[in-house]
């Protein structure tokens, strides 16, 4: 905790004090609903990095835990009556089960072989939940109440409100948790495995235990976000939840970011997802936005492939050396 | 009373497609013991290793370590039963610092520990004294894959002692290491040695070997043909014939 607060203290600050005022100096609709979106997005490539930047596995496909928790939380709300707010954090451990048992398949395979096995995860989910109607309602999708407390629904003017501050707990929880990760032993160990999986395995990491556990802990976040998303539109069908470009996204976001790091995907959430509804809203509901993102990927990996802020922090540390060195003359 | 024998390696073969690596191997490493497995290029001694560490399930055959069976676990299961390995060609985490590459093996179980803090003060110090001991302390902050290759071999066989191996299972440690260094590392065997490690050598510098190992085996084709002391290792005409062929074939 000491580390936390010495090293980053003051700009962890600033950034969480904007974030919690937010809400009341921006009262257009438009910019909350980005910021909700935006902060999902962080969380995201915060929990994918878990797995995909510390111990190196490129999943694609942890759409399929979004959506999951997208579907309990959508299913127990209609049912049961649970409020989603409330029920996403419970069922997301259904998530993990799930994450638990795919992870202890999936993760026999390495490098490109497992990447094509989480993208048939995903289609293998969006199938079921197609097909499995009796339940998942099929195409037509699930439809929720709209979001309120205890039966009044809250007003147009002040809906984005209380889903802003529960993006920003789930947040600032999925910061914490990979924060303690990276600085413990089994963070340690994940890197390990990143850098050498074999090695590891020979200096006595039960590597298979570390990419379960691994994949179980960023489903988590996954399943929780998706049932807060799932809320949030009220509505969620096979097709749109279990995309592929859901996947897809949250991992050019850690990228561009600073896979690996602690605050890079955070930072690549908070440029890539407002640059985006920029570009929709500007240039109209087409594809551009895609075509934009892959240049900006194309241009990344070009001149900084290790993302930006990696990049960002070489050329201060650089900075430094050449200031101190320039001291004593 | 422990058994006179630490790890002891019974009928094992092991087959890779139509090649037999290693064939009916059997060998015995005792107690405080620094023995040597040598043999020319393709023997099978690397692929031996490899069953011992677990890396390989062996086609057939036992392995023990104090007498528990140890052929069917993990390798990281039986890097926990007290047996270390070094690589022929290097392996670092080369991304990673020095320090942090002295850490990760550091055995620890349970959740608790899991979750506890990366590196730890007494785990630092541990790692301190021994890059103190293979005097490469100044370079604890650095990445692992920027040191000269010999440094990057001080560090993996440092780090290995991180997790207090009872039997220390060495890969070629000369090979392409410069003479002053092969000295420092034969020095840091021995001493260890005398502390108590166990020793299991695979090495084609016969100075070292010959030097440093009080027993030897000779394996050919996946075979052992020979064991027994240095001496008379050196004047064995199945393990001469091994390594330089038969005098008759020499002369057509």
């Amino acid at each position: 905790m000491k580390r936390l607060l010495s090293s980053n203290c003051l700009w962890i600050t600033i950034v969480l004090l904007i974030l919690l005022i937010f809400p009341w100096i921006q009262r257009s609709q438009y910019s909350q609903h980005v910021m909700v979106m935006t902060m999902m997005a962080a969380v995201l490539a915060s929990s994918w990095n878990i797995l995909g930047g510390y111990a190196g596995y490129t999943s694609l496909g942890h759409a399929a835990f979004f959506g999951l928790g997208g579907y309990l939380v959508a299913l127990a709300h209609n049912h049961f009556g649970w409020h989603p707010f409330i029920s996403t954090w419970f069922l997301a451990f259904i998530v993990t089960g799930v994450a638990l048992i795919l992870g202890w398949i999936s993760l026999r395979t390495q490098g490109s072989a497992f990447v094509v096995v989480t993208i048939a995860m995903v289609f293998i989910f969006r199938i079921v939940a197609l097909n499995l109607a009796s339940i998942t309602n099929g195409a037509r999708g699930l439809t929720q109440a709209r979001p309120g407390w205890a039966g009044v629904p809250w007003s147009p003017e002040f809906i984005k409100i209380p889903f802003h501050y529960i993006m920003l707990l789930l947040l600032c929880l999925t910061i914490f948790v990979s924060w303690r990760i990276r600085q413990s032993k089994f963070g340690l160990g994940l890197i390990a495995i990143r850098e050498d999986e074999g090695k590891a395995e020979a200096v006595g990491i039960n590597t298979m235990l570390y990419k379960v556990l691994a994949f179980g802990i960023s489903a988590y976040f996954m399943g929780v976000a998706g049932g807060i998303y799932s809320y949030f539109f009220t509505y969620i069908d096979p097709q749109f939840i279990f995309d592929i470009f859901t996947g897809v996204t949250m991992v050019l976001i850690a990228i561009l970011g600073g896979r690996g790091t602690l605050w890079g995907p955070v930072l690549g959430a908070f440029i890539m997802e407002p640059l985006g509804n920029w570009i929709i809203g500007t240039f109209g509901g087409t594809q551009i936005h895609l075509t934009i993102f892959g240049a900006i990927l194309l241009i990344v990996m070009l001149f900084m492939p290790q993302g930006i802020l990696p990049t960002l922090s070489e050329v201060i540390r650089q900075r430094g050396k050449v200031k101190l060195a320039k001291v004593p003359s | 009373m422990p058994e006179k024998n630490m790890l002891e390696v019974n009928h094992i073969s092991k087959a890779f497609g139509g090649i037999k690596a290693v064939d009916d191997c059997s060998l015995c490493v005792e107690r405080g013991s620094i023995t040597g497995l040598i043999g020319p290029n393709g023997s099978g001694k690397t692929t031996l290793f490899n069953m011992v560490t677990g890396f390989y399930p062996p086609d057939s055959g036992t392995i023990s370590l104090n007498t528990q069976p140890i052929q069917n676990l993990l390798p990281s299961q039986i890097c926990h039963r007290g047996i270390g390995r070094t690589f022929q060609i290097t392996r670092l985490f080369w991304k990673m610092t020095v320090l942090e590459n002295m850490i990760v093996p550091v055995r620890h179980t349970g959740w608790r520990t899991l979750f506890s803090r990366g590196v730890k003060r007494h785990e630092e110090e541990r790692a301190m004294e021994l890059l103190d001991l293979v005097g490469l302390t100044q370079y604890r902050d650095e990445e692992a894959g920027k040191l000269s290759f010999g440094q990057q071999k001080l560090i993996e066989f440092a780090a290995i002692l991180m997790s207090d191996p009872e039997l220390i299972l060495l890969d070629e440690p000369a090979g392409g290491v410069n003479p002053v260094m092969i000295e420092k590392i034969m020095e840091l065997v021995d001493d260890l040695n005398q502390q108590g490690k166990t020793f299991l050598v695979v090495e084609h510098n016969m100075r070292l070997v010959m030097e440093l190992c009080q027993q030897i085996v000779v394996l050919d084709h996946g075979q052992k043909i020979a064991e027994g002391k240095p001496a008379a290792i050196q004047n064995d005409p199945i393990v001469l014939e091994a390594y330089l062929g038969s005098t008759n074939h020499a002369g057509t």
